[in-house]
């Protein structure tokens, strides 16, 4: 039973937790991590045909900014955006997994939250990946075009991360956990995955779609995860980075209570069926 | 005090019934047919805080049911259920800090890491302060004799090693009452013998409550002190171990190593098993005959270099248990 625990208050033991969960994560996605290296090879190749395109893009349009991009920025945008798409866990796997293998059941008998083990669970993996793919593809943008001078961009990009992996996580989540219901959760992600690359703003910043397709975007979370911080890099504006920061945690909060809700509910099929 | 009151339990599922066929699966599509499905008949018992009890039945007899039950996972459809005073499916959180659980088949340590870096997770899940952990580890340590692999990648230790880090790992908390789901599937002789002499020691030492399922006799032979019998999602038997062993052991095995090949023998009672040369086995009914009376008879026939007497091993006493109760309880 909890013993020794003189001194040290409730939120403190959570704190550790939580930490002692990423922390055993990340030590253990250090196992992958060759494998990450490896898997970067196919952000190098996609930069690569993205750079030639837009490259042909701008001679043929004659124009050095499209959108209010110049080449080189908009290189880099996708350097960030597709790492940041590429260090995403598969957290449906896992989910799907335990949901069907009857796992979950037995997580539950532990004092810890099933959903904030996953959560900080994909924060460490996702921060791991992460580093790698920024690495690389900061390698291949400095060789293409120089240091970069982002100046406020860069710690923009930073504070943004978190909210940006929170929405990831939570919508993933959500998909995830309809495991519990439906046999296959691979295609919802994959419909996910496709809308992130769209109007999420992976392919394409989201100043380049028709204006009614940007204005649906606005509406939805989507262009929270990847088009939002790798504009505030690129493009820093000081007024629209506290905006673009406060609409990230605004979304958590329904799709928090979102996921909260379909767990409950999964939970309670658990219970009562044995899942 | 009682670590576990069971108190008319039970556990009805709703599952889905479907026609065979084509044309089934598509009616089941369009109008999905549902079953009710008795898993769990009300039970009762209770277990004394410090009891080893072995829970025992065949597969689909409504073990893991109640198990999930009384560790909050199932809500039962009737009855009630304390564990170590609280109510499992309620509180389960509560619960959680005290009891613990090892599932042979289901591994709660990291794969790619030392067990260390799982033990040091777990301290932290149950909160447990630093200094006392490290004091609980070095017990554990010690009592499993897992310091030579405490720091090699768990994916690396053989399933004997990897399991006495399992359960070392789920003790870590001292929790009062374990739940032990096969715990010692697939081992050797020896890793087993290490695994339940751990056990008891935990057992007799610390007052820890088992609960344990498992189809090997040995475990609940060494471990256990009283066995319930479930079938049918029914209790069929409630007895101390020992006593099991009297009521059902109505049968001996007589190994005799003879001077001369052996001739005929017919005796009321006596089976011959095996016949060869100059070894005789033989099925004794204790109900029908006395021993002695059996071994008079064959010390007046035989030059008998040697014998033995055996009781059958417990996987026998238990099939026959399910046979014969079962089918009178069912």
């Amino acid at each position: 039973m909890r013993a020794d625990t003189f001194g040290e208050s409730l939120l403190s033991r959570k704190w550790h937790k939580y930490a002692a969960v990423g922390r055993i994560t990340v030590s253990s996605q250090l196992a992958y991590l060759a494998d990450f290296f490896i898997r970067t090879l196919f952000l190098v190749v996609i930069i690569y045909i993205f750079m030639q395109l837009w490259k042909v893009t701008y001679e043929g349009v004659g124009e050095t900014t499209i959108a209010g991009y110049a080449y080189r920025d908009l290189i880099w945008y996708l350097i960030f955006a597709e790492a940041i798409i590429l260090a995403s866990p598969r957290v449906n796997l896992t989910v799907e997994e335990e949901v069907k293998s009857g796992a979950v059941a037995y997580r539950l008998t532990r004092p810890l939250s099933y959903i904030g083990y996953h959560y900080v669970a994909y924060l460490g993996e996702a921060a791991l990946r992460l580093a790698v793919n920024l690495i690389v593809g900061g390698l291949l943008g400095v060789l293409a075009f120089g240091v970069p001078s982002f100046g406020w961009g860069w710690g923009a990009f930073a504070a943004m991360l978190l909210g940006a992996l929170t929405v990831n996580f939570l919508l993933r989540m959500a998909l995830s956990l309809c495991a519990f219901w439906v046999e296959e959760t691979q295609g919802l992600v994959f419909v996910y995955d496709k809308l992130l690359f769209t109007i999420g703003g992976m392919m394409l910043p989201l100043e380049l779609f028709p204006d009614l397709l940007r204005r649906v975007c606005a509406w939805l979370p989507f262009q929270t995860v990847v088009y939002f911080p790798s504009k505030t890099i690129v493009a820093f504006d000081a007024a629209q980075f506290p905006q673009m920061l406060l609409l990230q945690w605004v979304w958590v909060i329904p799709l928090a209570a979102l996921v909260g809700w379909i767990y409950a509910k999964g939970v309670k099929k658990l219970n009562v069926n044995g899942g | 005090m009682t670590a576990l009151t069971v108190e008319g339990l039970a556990k009805r599922f709703v599952t889905k019934h479907k026609q065979e066929g084509l044309a089934g699966s598509m009616r089941a599509l369009l109008r999905p047919q549902t079953k009710e499905k008795i898993a769990v008949h009300p039970i009762a018992f209770t277990v004394q805080e410090g009891e080893s009890v072995a829970f025992l039945g065949p597969n689909g007899a409504g073990k893991s049911t109640t198990i999930k039950m009384l560790t909050g996972i199932l809500h039962p459809s009737e009855g009630y259920a304390e564990v170590l005073g609280l109510c499992p499916w309620k509180e389960r959180q509560r619960l959680a800090y005290g009891i613990g659980s090892v599932f042979g088949q289901k591994s709660q340590l990291w794969y790619h890491l030392p067990a260390s870096d799982s033990f040091e997770l777990m301290s932290r899940i149950y909160e447990m302060g630093r200094e006392d952990y490290r004091r609980r580890r070095s017990e554990l340590v010690e009592r499993f004799g897992i310091g030579p692999y405490l720091h090699m990648p768990v994916r690396r230790l053989s399933l004997g090693e990897r399991m006495r880090c399992e359960i070392a790992a789920a003790l870590l908390h001292r929790p009062r009452v374990v739940f032990l789901d096969e715990p010692t599937i697939g081992l050797d002789v020896i890793a087993k013998q290490t695994i339940r002499e751990a056990i008891l020691e935990m057992n007799r030492e610390e007052g820890t409550t088992l609960f344990i399922t498992s189809h090997d006799s040995g475990d609940v032979e060494q471990l256990c002190d009283r066995a319930i019998v479930i079938n049918y999602g029914r209790i069929i038997l409630d007895d101390p171990v020992p006593e099991m062993k009297r009521k059902y052991l109505t049968y001996k095995r007589i190994r005799l190593e003879l001077e001369e090949p052996a001739e005929e023998i017919e005796l009321p009672g006596v089976e011959v098993l095996r016949a060869g040369g100059t070894a005789l086995e033989l099925g004794v009914r204790t109900e029908e005959v006395r021993i002695e009376e059996v071994l008079g008879a064959i010390v007046g026939r035989f030059r008998v270099k040697d014998v033995t007497i055996e009781d059958p091993p417990m996987e026998e006493v238990i099939s026959f248990i399910y046979g014969k109760l079962g089918k009178e309880g069912g």
